[in-house]
């Protein structure tokens, strides 16, 4: 089984203070005017999670996701060349959405509104009576690209037609890290999806604090927390510029149930087996700015995004990463009850983030506080703001230009 | 299926469960135990508890694409245990509430799924 990280260390006072520990303001995890501000500010300009190159597997293959926070639906194609490119969904000639399928494999896309039929490097190849426009250089009319590299193989695009920084350089050194994780080897996942009445802060802060094991999975977060760690807080946490880790802590007696047993079991031998024993690093739980989650333990490799929708409302996708199909009827067992697991635990947390949403929207607070362990929040919201504050000097610059 | 076998050698005990829980797809295998009633989750699970890991022991003999048809619904009876392992061991009487949250998260996907 894991490697037990049974010590627990309280961030310093010195170390919460570099983040500040004063109250937080409220309105910016529910009014709308922030999220539009964050929509321009952060989600059309950095990297995001759109899904895994196993989602693409062969020349010919495509994926179609929205990014409902720019108001865009991206193509990711992956060309006969071997090269993965993205495009906006939008067909050159009046702007209709090229493809309603979400993937598939295919030569070439056609417009179903005049024809108008791209190759998979974005060129318009075809355009029923072209003769008839006035333009000349069909090179000019190729779907508009959007930034898009690949790291453990984990597909991200930014929309700045000009990303500031590379998907590596944007990283940093956790690139290294994430590369070393099953997710980079991974070619199947299980999946699950949920809608809420949540701010994506909102949403997103209540899967980087423990505090709330205790009172929200009384039951599901059985082994989280024990005698000297009642509230399951993490062993370490890690600021990393604008992201964050945490390992997660380990009950060194966590009285696990027989059939948790028979299925984890399962889980460590397939590990094993699939090349990925249990390691001292599987305890670590990264947070990459601004909406993605990846577990790195074997047993429950999960990615979780959370993407906005609107400045209450949000969508979340969870992933359970798996290397290779089904080996054997133990190792299908296990992965069917491992995502079973997470499940019943996400589960739990919507309810309770609706009512935060409700309470926050109703405008009776100016202010909310984060303590001690719950400094990836308060991390979470300083590079919002950091971002925030940024964009608007800039456009207050360009208005007095 | 009265009398008949349906599951390999050995898994008789099991074949009262087989019609309502030995079913294709993890969502619907989640939405059975979503829509259980106790009694039901109790006694599957206390049926299948010592059965699972001679079942899957036996299971694992053959690669998954080799499986009889019979040993196929064994599997998807597994599958199916696993849903109410969680719900008996883990939640307790605490599943009816548990089983209104769960509707919320939409599984898209599982490798069960997909091939075999």
């Amino acid at each position: 089984m894991n490697v037990h990280v049974s010590h627990y260390m309280q961030p310093t006072r010195e170390a919460a203070a570099e983040l500040g520990t004063g109250p937080i303001p409220a309105a910016p995890y529910y009014r709308e005017e922030f999220f539009e501000l964050e929509r321009e500010a952060i989600f059309k300009r950095v990297w995001l999670n759109i899904g895994h190159v196993c989602e693409i597997p062969e020349p010919g293959s495509f994926i179609v996701r929205p990014l409902e926070v720019a108001r865009a639906s991206i193509l990711i194609t992956h060309g006969k060349d071997g090269r993965i490119r993205a495009f906006h969904n939008v067909c050159t000639h009046r702007g209709t959405q090229l493809t309603k399928e979400p993937c598939g494999k295919r030569a070439s896309f056609t417009c179903p509104y005049h024809g108008w039929t791209f190759n998979y490097d974005g060129e318009l190849r075809a355009a029923p009576d072209f003769d008839r426009f006035f333009v000349d250089d069909k090179a000019a009319l190729a779907l508009p690209p959007v930034a898009v590299d690949v790291c453990a193989g984990l597909l991200f695009v930014n929309l700045d037609p000009h990303p500031q920084q590379g998907l590596r350089e944007y990283l940093g050194p956790l690139a290294e890290q994430l590369e070393a994780r099953a997710v980079a080897k991974a070619t199947t996942f299980s999946e699950y999806v949920y809608e809420i009445e949540g701010n994506w802060k909102v949403t997103y802060d209540n899967f980087q604090e423990n505090y709330h094991l205790r009172f929200v999975h009384p039951r599901s977060g059985h082994g989280a927390a024990g005698p000297e760690n009642p509230f399951g807080y993490p062993a370490r946490y890690g600021l990393h510029g604008l992201h964050r880790t945490q390992t997660i802590w380990t009950n060194p007696d966590p009285q696990p149930r027989p059939m948790q047993v028979l299925a984890f079991g399962a889980g460590t031998r397939s590990s094993i087996e699939r090349g990925f024993p249990p390691t001292a690093n599987d305890r670590e739980y990264f947070g990459l700015f601004p909406n993605f989650f990846l577990l790195s333990n074997p047993n429950q490799h999960f990615s979780h995004t959370v993407y906005p929708l609107s400045a209450s409302r949000s969508r979340g996708v969870i992933r359970l990463y798996w290397i290779g199909d089904d080996s054997k009827a133990s190792e299908r067992f296990f992965r069917e009850y491992s995502t079973a697991t997470a499940r019943d635990v996400h589960c739990e947390d919507v309810a309770i983030i609706e009512a935060v949403q409700r309470g926050l929207n109703s405008g009776a607070l100016e202010q909310i506080h984060y303590q001690a362990n719950e400094v990836l929040c308060r991390h979470l919201f300083k590079g919002v703001s950091e971002m925030v504050q940024a964009y608007q000097a800039d456009n207050a610059q360009k208005g007095a230009a | 299926m009265s009398g008949a076998t349906s599951l390999p050698a050995g898994f008789e005990a099991l074949e009262p469960f087989v019609a309502d829980w030995a079913l294709k797809g993890m969502a619907r295998r989640a939405e059975r135990r979503e829509t259980s009633s106790e009694a039901e989750r109790v006694a599957f699970f206390t049926a299948a508890k010592d059965l699972a890991g001679p079942a899957l022991a036996r299971l694992d003999e053959k690669p998954l694409a080799g499986l009889d048809e019979k040993e196929r619904r064994l599997m998807d009876l597994m599958l199916g245990f696993a849903h109410v392992a969680l719900a008996v061991e883990m939640q307790g009487d605490d599943e009816p509430k548990h089983a209104r949250a769960a509707r919320h998260l939409r599984i898209t996907r599982a490798p069960a799924d997909v091939g075999f």
